[in-house]
């Protein structure tokens, strides 16, 4: 009899443990899974506003799980130029080029159209436990939600941001707000959704904010206009020859 | 009694130490001669290099350009057309050329080499400055054409030679950024070594293509002006018809915009006072002779001073004698440095190594200039000031006493 009662204790207990039982490892997967699709198709705009004014890129994005996307440029600026992400390389292509740039090492810094996003930025994979170890710093509330506060240290140092903080959703493991800094501390960047939408069963980004700190006068807000996802692609779209085409 | 005849008698009388004396002298003179040479020939050279290279005799950009020039502000420009207009009429000015320059990178084997565009409309480029000058091999590039010439050490540097393509990458107008493959059609070689190691030149349409400088906008005017141009007056007429423009003018002699020349101009003036210091050094000899040569002539000056000649006199003796060796020997010193200046200003000095890497509109061979005025001046100046230093010691033999100079005997 002792027996059942201990047994039901402990039952009911296991039950009756709150949300932030998850770990930080189920936290990030979780988010990982949100922001990955099969493949999906979207357009939107790289807002840049900096000590010179505004400047809108309009583009449209396709990707495919969590290795390949490749972005082409519409605006007038812009058209026709291409960023295509395989695996851990990135290749530019412009019109009047004869050849694709691959860029690498410290090319990879320089900024995406004068904006606060750098090609870096596109490089990180989405299966983030690959590259950080997490933790759980504990939960808050971030404007009106309740977040989990989940602590990212990169296992190498070939990471673009060796430390990085996110604020993730309870519910949904959208990331409302990102700290992205340096080993020892210094913030070097900040991302902020601004407004977001669903899509099937997911909340993603609609609208977010990006800083990068160590620009002065600048934030880019990065706009998504539609998305469509499970959208069929051919075996070879996300491939050099492609590219060029 | 003749004193200068004396004098001359007296400097003859033991010559090494004359020569001696005189040496210091001739030794600064010659010295400053080729020093005012030196910096003469490097101002004309930045002149030249300033105006034919970076600014003009005028150069016209947008005033917020200089401000924002660390974050490559490619999207700030100024009209070519309506500067063209506000030209007209306006007297000394010879003819103007529009250039765009763009900080780049070349994509070559999977590395980015950086490396600083000008775009250029040749043709005009052509009444400008001497192109046959700057081209060591090839061609230059046609209108519309989508082809570079590139500094020659540049290219050597990242192995790169005539009829090789380059994809260059750079920021745009529209903020954004752009890349296009050039073919290498001609090799510079330009006086300057900034501009071999990091320049290449393109068409003008071309390079606005590629930055998205849609309306024939251009980074800056450069204007060459008559040799007898007021350059300020010039400039000030440009602004006031260009005041009325949407674009913030800048109108800028070049002496107005390069620091390093300004201070070339300031520096002038500091080695005219180097210049005194130099005599003074060279003229402490004189000094020392002089005073020597008191004490070594105690009985001569005994005796003279008995034989009744008069304190003031004997200051005169001695002071035309220093007079004499500093005339002989600055003539002699100006006349060596001004036949070693007319030497170097045809040969010039190679100072290619010493360059590398440095980042001044100064030419890697220098060519000192000879100046007449600056020997003429550079002699008198020499000669006043080491003659009114042997008037020190020249005082000291008017105070001897006859009876202390006999007591020598």
């Amino acid at each position: 009899m002792k027996q059942r009662i201990l047994l039901s204790v402990i039952l009911c207990a296991l039950l009756s443990l709150p949300l932030s039982a998850m770990s930080a490892e189920q936290i990030i997967e979780e988010m990982d899974r949100v922001e990955t699709f099969r493949t999906s198709s979207s357009s939107g705009r790289i807002i840049t506003n900096d000590r010179f004014g505004e400047k809108v890129s309009e583009f449209i994005a396709y990707s495919r799980g969590t290795e390949d996307s490749l972005i082409e440029f519409t605006s007038l600026a812009e058209r026709g130029q291409k960023i295509l992400r395989t695996q851990k390389n990135l290749y530019l292509f412009y019109p009047d080029a004869n050849e694709l740039i691959r860029l690498q090492g410290a090319a990879l810094r320089q900024s995406l159209l004068g904006s606060d996003i750098s090609y870096e930025d596109m490089t990180s994979e989405h299966s983030t436990l690959d590259d950080y170890d997490a933790s759980l710093e504990g939960t808050e509330t971030y404007e009106g939600r309740e977040v989990y506060v989940v602590k990212l240290k990169g296992k190498t140092r070939k990471v673009a941001y060796p430390t990085q903080v996110l604020y993730i959703d309870t519910e949904t493991f959208l990331v409302w707000k990102g700290e992205y800094s340096t080993s020892s501390g210094r913030l070097l960047k900040e991302m902020t959704v601004l407004e977001t939408m669903e899509l099937d069963d997911r909340v993603i980004p609609r609208r977010s904010k990006i800083v990068d700190v160590m620009k002065s006068d600048s934030y880019t807000i990065m706009e998504i206009d539609s998305i469509e996802t499970d959208i069929p692609l051919a075996g070879d779209f996300f491939s050099l020859d492609n590219l060029t085409w | 009694m003749n004193i200068t005849h004396v004098a001359l008698r007296n400097v003859s009388r033991n010559i090494r130490r004359s020569i001696l004396s005189g040496a210091a002298i001739g030794v600064s003179a010659m010295a400053i001669v080729l020093l005012f040479a030196f910096i003469s020939g490097m101002k004309l050279d930045m002149k030249t290099n300033l105006t034919t290279y970076y600014t003009g005799d005028i150069l016209i950009r947008n005033q917020t350009y200089k401000e924002y020039e660390r974050y490559n502000p490619i999207h700030l420009t100024v009209d070519e057309k309506e500067v063209r207009q506000a030209l007209e009429g306006i007297d000394g000015v010879r003819l103007a050329v529009a250039r765009v320059r763009f900080p780049s990178t070349f994509y070559i084997n999977g590395g980015m080499n950086p490396a600083v565009g000008v775009g250029a409309d040749f043709t005009r480029e052509a009444d400008f400055q001497d192109l046959d000058l700057i081209l060591k091999a090839g061609r230059f590039p046609e209108k519309n054409e989508r082809a570079m010439l590139i500094g020659a050490v540049l290219a050597e540097n990242l192995g790169l030679a005539l009829g090789d393509s380059v994809t260059v990458m750079s920021t745009t107008a529209a903020r954004g950024t752009n890349a296009i493959t050039l073919k290498i059609v001609g090799l510079a070689a330009f006086p300057v070594g900034a501009l071999n190691t990091g320049f290449f030149w393109t068409d003008l349409d071309t390079a606005r293509y590629f930055l998205r400088m849609y309306n024939g906008d251009s980074h800056e005017i450069l204007l060459r002006g008559e040799d007898d141009a007021d350059l300020d007056t010039i400039s000030a007429t440009i602004s006031e018809r260009l005041s009325g423009s949407d674009i913030p003018y800048e109108v800028k002699p070049y002496y107005d915009i390069n620091e390093l020349y300004s201070f070339m101009v300031i520096a002038e003036y500091i080695y005219y006072v180097m210049a005194i210091i130099f005599i003074l050094l060279g003229s402490t000899v004189i000094i020392n002779t002089t005073m020597m040569v008191i004490f070594e002539r105690m009985r001569e000056i005994g005796t003279l001073s008995a034989l009744g000649m008069k304190g003031k006199e004997l200051t005169r003796l001695f002071f035309t004698e220093g007079l004499i060796i500093s005339a002989i020997s600055s003539f002699a010193g100006v006349v060596t440095g001004a036949l070693i200046v007319t030497y170097l200003s045809k040969v010039g000095l190679n100072f290619a190594e010493a360059m590398q890497g440095v980042d001044m509109e100064v030419s890697s061979m220098l060519y000192p200039q000879f100046s007449l005025w600056t020997t003429v001046f550079v002699f008198f100046y020499s000669v006043a000031i080491s003659s009114a230093a042997t008037f020190i010691p020249s005082r000291r033999a008017s105070k001897i006493e006859i009876v202390d100079a006999l007591r020598y005997i």
